[in-house]
């Protein structure tokens, strides 16, 4: 009866470790992925193809839900998020990083604002 | 004693598959978004639509037989800006005439960018470190029912920003 007692102490530690080892591959599988330079990066280029495509007089309703979490969590303002210099568009969404990524496309698209999770961008004639 | 043996080996295992996923997981992050393929066939389609619409050559591009556009208003003509914030010039594209009757001879070509990139579209496409090319190529009219075939080469080096 003492036997079977130590059997089952020494499985509970086995499963408990293993449950260990795969909860923080998990995190660090999770972490990789939704880390503040991939997004920005990501997010720079998808907005600049899609201001590339854009033909004056479209207006773009962008979900940005991903970069609001990480900017509201990091401090920075959601406004201060998106901003398009000239032909160039950068992302922030922390202090210390930031993305910019140029688009050929020879565009006004005015001064980009947020809605909710959304950012709003319209594009015009120059 | 054999299980303690088995439960040794068998974290050495799960050391050993975590290690393997966290570097595929490390490897595959840290490289970069690579989108210039997707640009150049932007680049191209803007083109396109730039000479020509609804399968006719544009007013604005060709008219009477004669073309409005040269090198000198091409990018202004077609709503192209080709500066970027990387340095030097990070795009070029080209595009040729030929008449439907002599596919082989273009009779108008207009080129605008960093014409050294141009050298890349015939080096091996799997490297990844040159330009990306697209050529694309589309027959049109004229108002007259003339028969042209267009064909647009758009390279985008921007290498910098596109791998790691």
């Amino acid at each position: 009866m003492k036997k079977r007692g130590t059997i089952l102490i020494e499985n509970i530690i086995f499963i408990i470790l293993n449950l260990l080892f795969l909860s923080v591959l998990a995190l660090f599988l999770i972490k990789q992925g939704s880390g503040v330079v991939m997004l920005e990066e990501s997010y720079a280029k998808q907005i600049a193809l899609l201001v590339d495509a854009a033909e004056p007089g479209m207006t773009l309703k962008i979900n940005m839900d991903k970069a609001k979490k990480i900017s509201d969590k990091n401090g920075i303002d959601f406004k201060e998020v998106l901003e398009i210099n000239e032909n160039t568009v950068v992302i922030k969404l922390s202090q210390e990083s930031g993305y910019s990524y140029a688009f050929f496309n020879n565009v006004d698209v005015g001064k980009p604002y947020p809605d909710g999770e959304f950012y709003i961008m319209v594009v015009d004639k120059k | 004693m054999t299980d303690k043996i088995i439960s040794v080996y068998w974290f050495a295992i799960l050391v050993l598959v975590a290690g393997g996923i966290i570097a595929m997981v490390s490897v595959f992050y840290n490289s970069s978004y690579d989108v210039r393929e997707i640009e150049a066939n932007i680049l191209s389609n803007k083109i396109g639509n730039c000479f020509s619409n609804v399968g006719y050559l544009k007013q604005e591009v060709f008219n009477n037989g004669n073309f409005l556009i040269n090198q000198d208003n091409f990018l202004e003509k077609c709503n192209l800006n080709f500066n970027s914030t990387e340095e030097g010039l990070q795009y070029f594209s080209q595009v040729n005439f030929f008449k439907g009757n002599d596919l082989e001879n273009s009779f108008f070509e207009v080129a605008q960018g960093n014409k050294n990139l141009k050298a890349d579209c015939s080096i091996l496409k799997d490297y990844e470190k040159i330009s990306k090319c697209v050529e694309k190529s589309f027959f049109t009219l004229d108002k007259s029912g003339n028969l042209y075939l267009i064909k647009i080469l758009s390279v985008i080096d921007k290498s910098e920003k596109n791998v790691k």
